[in-house]
């Protein structure tokens, strides 16, 4: 409330912190970037909107100042009377006009610089016009500098003056300095005011707030008042005087009946007779401090004349109504170190504060309006009779045995009672089982299994299972007695192990001549195609042959004697024609004529131990393709030869291209003597 | 406590195992291991993943509809204990599972039989087909049995043979 609180006032910044704030806005809230190749009516909107931005917020940081400072006239005449002590009320009103005169100033040149900017016609003019009225307008922020000063020290004042409400009930401390003003504060408020022995400790007004009978009541200390005119007083003395002038309160004049603050009683009652038009309507008290250093009764006569005096102009202040002990009322003696009479001073001044405030309402006109709408309603007796308190019987009965039952409550044992009993919480555990409600009380404290073979018994769970699990069984047996029937069906068909054997036999059989069929597929291209009987491995042989009959179950040896037979004697047969006729009759017959020939030479040059071995590798022999020995020995070395360089490299054939080590360590390793090794 | 179900693989969770997942419907999931909640999270469907007892009931493979499924059946409503009861219950419930695991096999088994059959008749078929392969057709004319022949020793490539010819 700006009536007694100015702490509200936003801080008035220097003007040169004003001139940065406001600079600094507008250069990061409008557009920045423009070029000299934009439509000229968009430099000229990008210039007009920067200056108007900047006196937009000019025109609001001043109205708002002079706005949120108090307007000396609006306010209660005891802060403007302050203030003016305080500041010089010419001084702080010609500081607010500079800042309103400040801020119509920007408004024009605004206005001029924009009307100006729509006629630029380039970019650098428009720029110009622009930075001059930006300009402008910080020099005249800069020329109200100093007021700016003021304004922002008077606020910083303003918002440590104690919040005093003008209309509240108040009580005012004033006197000469030293008498005991501010330690009276301390003894009844919790304000805690400094009490030194020097003059002038209370420097400005402090303000406690004290209790009694349920209202709270302000009290307000003042610095001291020294007698002497008007003209000469400080503004120290001026606030006291102020407070004195404007605030509605009690007044406790304080007097110091022993002089110990260094001026005599009569000095103080000079200065109590020139401030007592400042007493008027209001409750005045005069309070006698330090007593127990001076007894009132034993002051001097002068000193009592004078006292008297004092009081009786109090008397005038009190209400027409005259008390008996009016007196008391008017006149109070205490000691702030003995603490004797302080809160009967206190009680004193607060009933006076309410007596008054009281009878005013009484005299004002709008008390009329409350006091029709009252009215105490007394019932006026019928008659003589007495009317007791009834109550029926029945509430007596309840009443009654709500009693009793509370009673066995108290009695009655609880759960937590009988824990304490045996050992506390740690120790003993209550049986949760206590209470259930079973068939049979002995199954309490039965452990109940909840799974049993990977299956949770509670699934289970049913009154008849057991008739149903007979009814299951009987069904079981049945299925089975059934199912046995079946099963001899299917064993009949079954093979005899010899069966078993030959099949596994004819099963080997396929899967070998699979596999020879896939070798031979698969190395077809390679091998050549050579018909049976120019057999060069040799394994067209009479053991294989007798071996394969033998495995069919046939008696091979007839078979091998045939096939014997006829070689030897086809062999002898065509012997004798050859050495007579010399050349063969058709080919077949010169070939077989020359493999059994062979053979037989075979045979007879070599002896029985060797007549296996091989002939002799240039020996040409008809399935392998060569014309002559030459032709096979130069085939030979040919085939050597492309082999030997693939030998030497360890190669298994021309398809190999296996690299052991893929990175040996020579090569990968180490620096290099000269040159770089960013490669390896 | 309880034993449950696993959402995914049909299997039994045991206490301290798996992850239960629920939903912003309300709904729980619950699975045995990381395996399922992966299998879950991948959002395949039990019905189609080939190990799980959904897949098996859903192709035949397991006994679907028994008897013994309606022994154990989840109830809502909480019993009183009845000692009597609860010892019959737990009598009844190893038979229980006795009958419903001879069932389960004897199901796999018939499943199973039509197979074995398919098999006997194809070797039959193919030893009698292939029988030549082992057997010379003379010699199974005297011995008409599918079985192997008895071996005829070859006579060895004997040295008094040919010598006499060679000289």
């Amino acid at each position: 409330m700006v009536q007694f609180n100015f702490k509200g006032i936003t801080v008035v910044p220097s003007g040169k912190e004003m001139v940065d704030i406001i600079l600094s806005r507008t250069q990061r809230q409008t557009p920045t970037v423009v070029h000299k190749g934009y439509a000229i009516n968009r430099l000229r909107q990008f210039y007009m909107r920067k200056v108007r931005f900047t006196q937009q917020n000019f025109h609001d940081k001043l109205s708002a100042i002079v706005d949120e400072f108090p307007r000396l006239e609006g306010i209660h005449p005891f802060y403007s009377d302050l203030l003016h002590v305080l500041y010089n009320k010419d001084h702080y009103k010609l500081a607010l006009g500079q800042v309103n005169t400040a801020r119509n100033l920007i408004s024009k040149v605004a206005k001029d610089y924009v009307r100006l900017l729509k006629y630029g016609d380039s970019l650098y003019r428009c720029k110009c016009l622009k930075v001059a009225a930006l300009g402008r307008m910080c020099t005249v922020i800069k020329r109200i500098g100093p007021s700016l000063a003021y304004l922002e020290q008077v606020r910083q004042h303003m918002a440590r003056l104690p919040s005093i409400d003008p209309n509240m009930r108040t009580i005012l401390i004033c006197g000469y300095p030293n008498v005991g003003k501010s330690s009276f504060m301390n003894k009844i408020t919790r304000a805690d005011v400094d009490v030194q022995p020097y003059a002038f400790t209370t420097k400005s007004l402090f303000v406690g707030h004290t209790d009694y009978k349920y209202l709270r009541y302000q009290v307000i200390d003042t610095p001291g008042i020294l007698d002497r005119p008007f003209e000469d007083r400080n503004i120290i003395e001026m606030c006291s005087i102020t407070a004195l002038a404007h605030l509605r309160s009690a007044v406790l004049f304080f007097l110091d009946v022993s002089g110990s603050c260094g001026y005599t009683v009569a000095q103080q009652a000079a200065l109590f007779h020139s401030i007592k038009s400042l007493f008027l309507n209001k409750p005045l008290m005069v309070v006698c401090n330090k007593i127990d250093l001076q007894q009132l009764n034993a002051l001097s006569e002068d000193d009592k004349r004078l006292v008297d005096e004092m009081k009786a102009e109090a008397l005038k202040t009190l209400q027409i109504g005259g008390d008996p002990n009016a007196e008391q009322q008017v006149l109070v003696t205490m000691s702030t170190l003995t603490e004797e009479g302080v809160i009967n001073v206190k009680n004193t001044a607060c009933e006076r504060i309410l007596d008054q405030r009281v009878e005013i309402k009484m005299k004002s006109k709008k008390i009329n309006d409350c006091l029709n709408r009252f009215h105490v309603a007394m019932p006026k007796p019928r008659d003589g009779k007495e009317r007791p308190v009834c109550i029926p019987q029945q509430v007596l009965e309840q009443r009654a045995k709500d009693q009793e039952v509370e009673k066995e409550k108290e009695k009655r044992k609880l759960e937590k009672d009988l824990e304490n009993e045996n050992g506390g919480a740690g120790v003993y555990s209550a049986s949760l089982k206590k209470h259930y409600l079973l068939a049979n009380d002995e199954w309490k404290e039965d452990i109940i299994p909840e799974i049993i073979d990977g299956h949770n018994v509670a699934d289970f769970m049913d009154p008849d299972i057991l008739e149903r699990l007979e009814e299951l069984e009987r069904e079981e047996g049945l299925r089975l007695a059934g199912e046995e029937g079946d099963d001899f069906e299917i064993d009949g068909d079954n093979m005899t192990p010899e069966e078993r054997e030959a099949l596994n036999e004819i099963r080997k059989r396929k899967k070998a001549l699979i596999q020879e069929h896939r070798i031979k597929k698969s190395t077809a291209e390679s091998r050549p195609i050579v018909p049976r009987k120019f057999d060069k491995d040799r394994q067209f042989t009479t053991e294989r042959m007798g071996r394969q009959l033998s495995g069919l179950g046939l008696d091979p040896s007839k078979a091998i004697e045939r096939v014997r037979s006829r070689s030897v004697s086809r062999g002898r047969k065509r012997e004798r024609s050859v050495a007579a006729d010399g050349a063969g009759d058709d080919g077949m017959e010169i070939d077989n004529d020359g493999k059994g020939s062979n053979k037989r030479l075979r045979l007879r040059s070599v002896s029985r131990s060797r007549s296996r071995s091989r002939a002799p590798v240039e020996e040409v022999i008809p399935g392998e393709g060569f014309k002559d020995k030459e032709q096979k020995v130069k085939a030979i070395k040919l085939g050597k030869k492309s082999v030997k360089k693939r030998n030497k490299d360890a190669r298994k054939g021309e398809a190999d291209r296996v690299i052991l080590n893929m990175m040996p360590k020579h090569l990968f390793s180490g620096k290099r003597g000269i040159g770089k090794t960013s490669r390896r | 406590m309880r034993l449950e179900k696993c959402w995914f693989c049909s299997s039994t969770i045991y206490p301290g195992h798996g992850i239960q997942f629920v939903r912003n419907d309300a709904k729980i999931f619950r699975f045995c291991r990381s395996k399922c909640h992966k299998n879950f999270k991948m959002k395949r469907n039990p019905r189609k993943v080939k190990w799980t007892k959904a897949y098996r009931r859903l192709h035949g493979k397991d006994m679907t509809q028994d008897s013994t499924f309606e022994f154990e059946r989840k109830r809502n409503r909480p019993q009183r204990y009845d000692r009597i009861n609860t010892e019959k219950v737990l009598q009844a419930i190893p038979k229980i599972s006795k009958v419903k695991a001879t069932r389960e096999k004897d199901h796999i088994t018939k499943r199973l039989s039509v197979g074995r059959v398919n098999r006997r008749t194809e070797d039959r078929r193919e030893l009698e087909q292939s029988i030549s392969l082992v057997k010379a057709p003379s010699v199974l004319k005297e011995d008409a049995t599918l079985t192997l022949p008895k071996q005829k020793v070859t006579v060895s490539y004997a040295q008094t043979e040919n010598t006499p010819m060679e000289e």
